[in-house]
């Protein structure tokens, strides 16, 4: 007990003259999802990347992460009111729900700290806010692309397989494919499904094998993940409808890209999640140190068509882990 | 239970499993009314049975902790765990399958005798212990995949083999799955009911300290159990990462509440000491059906789980009834069954 009491000691004073011998350069605080999240494990690369950069400068980065996704807005908002209490040079941080973050923002500039906004949010939300940045993809302009990309591809009628049901940027996703499909004359419809399904990949292929074995007019899936792409393939397999129903994704995996390698999946709409934790931190470090800031405030990380156009240079990106 | 009854009706209304299984063919009626021909149609089956089976696998083990008085909800990240596993070793390093599949197990065997041994040594409810090695073992499995393979979702292409014995679809339609989950259900049924290894977990769920009393080895059986729970819920794992071809590492917190509940469908009792291993069976099928049936219906999807809400609590509140019915029971005087 002795010995635990002595290690937890030492390790409480090595951490606090950690902050100490940091405390000169620029403090830079991170907002981020849960890094078991396999796409925000990309962004966290670049944000690991990035704080190379930062470091030569001088500069620190700390990463603060929801632990869970239930309460998304409330807790990033609390996130963002602990980065004011650690006296944070800059945060940077996705506005997920505006309606609960908005307020802990405003608390941050309230206090004299910079706030730039990355992967949720949008330019309008940026300018109004007052961030210097927003950094990332818009939802529905992206569900709009692939909404198009499939009506040119020869699917008219899609479903939208939506895992999370009421998640608002999920919900801008399949909105976007609706639209984008009905200007092209076609129609795309939202398949909820239910909270006992999320992570069960059986639950979430047998779900769309019933869906496209009672409508026999689908020609088209849209999954919201790379994952539930994976499920996707399998119902559709499943279904005997390979050869008619296209799929399509928002994000991507190795799986996913060797899929359309050998041509059984259309394309995933890509957000280059790496670039938006890269490009997010690297911003704050040159705002904060340098005053460099750029002339276009909104700086679109995607939407990218991955396709089998250009599926091997994505390839070789995703092997070493940056798509 | 291994005393022979007269098949009478009444007899037949009394046993265990009589609730589990009327609760299953309601919701099998429910959704062949309301599904039409494609729910009762082979692919259709197929849907809920692939989704029963690798449910299954693990719900047996859950359940008999449940009956043991136990509970393991480690196997929420033990699955994720037992396919990132697989996927690391054989999909990223190209090790052989067995290797990968071997050391899967093996990892699950491993956390279910930690939990095993935590739950004996300190007497800390096994709700907390588990809760606390689920998140270890969540964290574990990220912290390795990331510093392994840079990313937390890895692709494994599995041998012919493999694809053959744990990735393939019967007919197209039908998972291999669904035999591991009738071997398992085999296994578990001999174990339960007519090895002595039954009543003892049997009794240890009633009063450990009267079963213990009574020279029932119980802390070497709950440590097996653990183990067995810890090595079902890594082979679910093992199997989904080579059906498709990748594993994530967070996939799978909701086999915890999805298992309890076929269990408590499948008539056991929360409180441990009664169920039966064809109870288990039902339930997982029932809450399989009532999951997957919805999809075949004319239903606005939106209402799904509000509909898997109220069949669940229908199918438990007929399962109390029957209980009650066979708990209560005590044959007139002289005219005893026998």
């Amino acid at each position: 007990m002795k010995n635990v009491m002595k290690i937890m000691l030492t390790a409480a004073l090595l951490a606090s003259t950690a902050t100490v011998a940091i405390a000169d350069g620029a403090r830079i605080a991170v907002i981020g999802g849960k890094s078991d999240d396999a796409f925000f494990a990309k962004i966290k690369k670049g944000i690991d990347d990035g704080a190379l950069v930062a470091k030569a400068h001088g500069s620190s980065v700390s990463y603060l992460q929801l632990q869970t996704y239930d309460n998304i807005g409330g807790d990033a908002a609390n996130l963002i009111r602990t980065a004011i209490s650690q006296h944070a040079s800059i945060i940077a941080a996705p506005d997920w729900v505006g309606d609960s973050e908005d307020e802990a923002y405003k608390a941050a500039t309230a206090a004299g700290i910079p706030v730039l906004l990355y992967n949720a949010g949008g330019g309008d939300k940026a300018k109004e806010l007052g961030a210097i940045n927003y950094v990332g993809n818009e939802e529905y302009p992206a569900g709009l692309a692939g909404g198009a990309y499939f009506a040119t591809h020869g699917s008219k009628n899609v479903i939208c397989v939506n895992t999370v049901p009421g998640a608002g940027n999920l919900e801008a996703r399949c909105k976007g494919v609706a639209d984008g499909i009905s200007k092209e004359g076609g129609k795309s419809t939202q398949l909820p499904l239910p909270a006992s399904s999320f992570g069960n990949p059986t639950a979430v292929a047998e779900a769309i094998k019933a869906t496209l074995l009672k409508d026999p007019k689908i020609d088209g899936v849209v999954t919201i993940s790379a994952g539930d792409a994976d499920s996707a393939a399998n119902g559709i397999q499943q279904a005997g409808a390979t050869a008619k129903v296209k799929l399509g994704t928002f994000d991507m995996n190795e799986t996913n890209l060797d899929r359309i390698k050998d041509g059984t999946q259309l394309f995933a709409i890509d957000q280059q999640p790496w670039l938006q934790g890269f490009l997010a931190v690297t911003l704050s470090d040159g705002f904060v140190n340098y005053g460099l800031k750029t002339a276009t405030p909104v700086i679109l990380t995607g939407p990218g068509i991955v396709d089998s156009s250009n599926i091997d240079a994505t390839l070789a990106g995703a092997k070493a882990g940056y798509r | 239970m291994s005393q022979t009854q007269s098949p009478s009706l009444g007899n037949l209304l009394r046993r265990p499993e009589t609730g589990s299984f009327l609760g299953l063919v309601a919701v099998f009626v429910f959704f062949t009314i309301f599904g039409g021909g494609n729910f009762a149609s082979p692919t259709g089956a197929a849907s809920w049975l692939n989704v029963a089976a690798s449910l299954g696998i693990v719900a047996i083990p859950i359940g008999l902790l449940m009956i043991a008085g136990e509970l393991d909800i480690s196997i929420g990240s033990m699955i994720p765990a037992g396919s990132v596993t697989v996927a690391i070793i054989s999909g990223h390093f190209h090790a052989p399958i067995l290797v990968g599949i071997g050391v899967a197990l093996a990892l699950g065997a491993l956390v279910g005798f930690i939990n095993g041994i935590l739950v004996i040594r300190t007497a800390v409810p096994s709700f907390i212990v588990t809760l606390g090695t689920l998140f270890a073992v969540a964290g574990l499995t990220l912290g390795l995949c990331v510093i392994l393979t840079g990313t937390t979702s890895v692709a494994i292409k599995a041998p012919p083999e493999a694809k053959f014995l744990l990735g393939q679809f019967i007919g197209g339609a039908f998972q291999v799955t669904i035999f591991w989950w009738i071997v398992a259900v085999a296994f578990w049924g001999f174990v339960l009911h007519y090895s002595p290894y039954g009543n003892w977990i049997l009794a240890m769920g009633g009063d450990k300290v009267s079963a213990r009393n009574a020279g029932i080895p119980t802390e070497r059986m709950t440590v097996l159990l653990f183990m067995c729970s810890g090595m079902s819920a890594a082979f679910v794992g093992i199997s989904q990462a080579i059906l498709y071809n990748s594993a994530q590492v967070s996939a799978g917190q909701s086999y915890i509440f999805n298992a309890i509940i076929s269990v408590v469908v499948g008539g056991v009792l929360l409180t441990g000491g009664y169920g039966s291993i064809f109870g288990i069976v039902l339930g997982t099928l029932t809450f399989a059906i009532v999951n997957q049936g919805i999809y075949y219906t004319g239903f606005d999807a939106n209402w799904a789980s509000l509909i898997i809400g109220i069949l669940l609590l229908l199918a438990v509140l007929m399962n109390n009834t029957f209980r009650k019915l066979a708990l209560s029971y005590s044959p007139a005087k002289g005219k005893a069954s026998k």
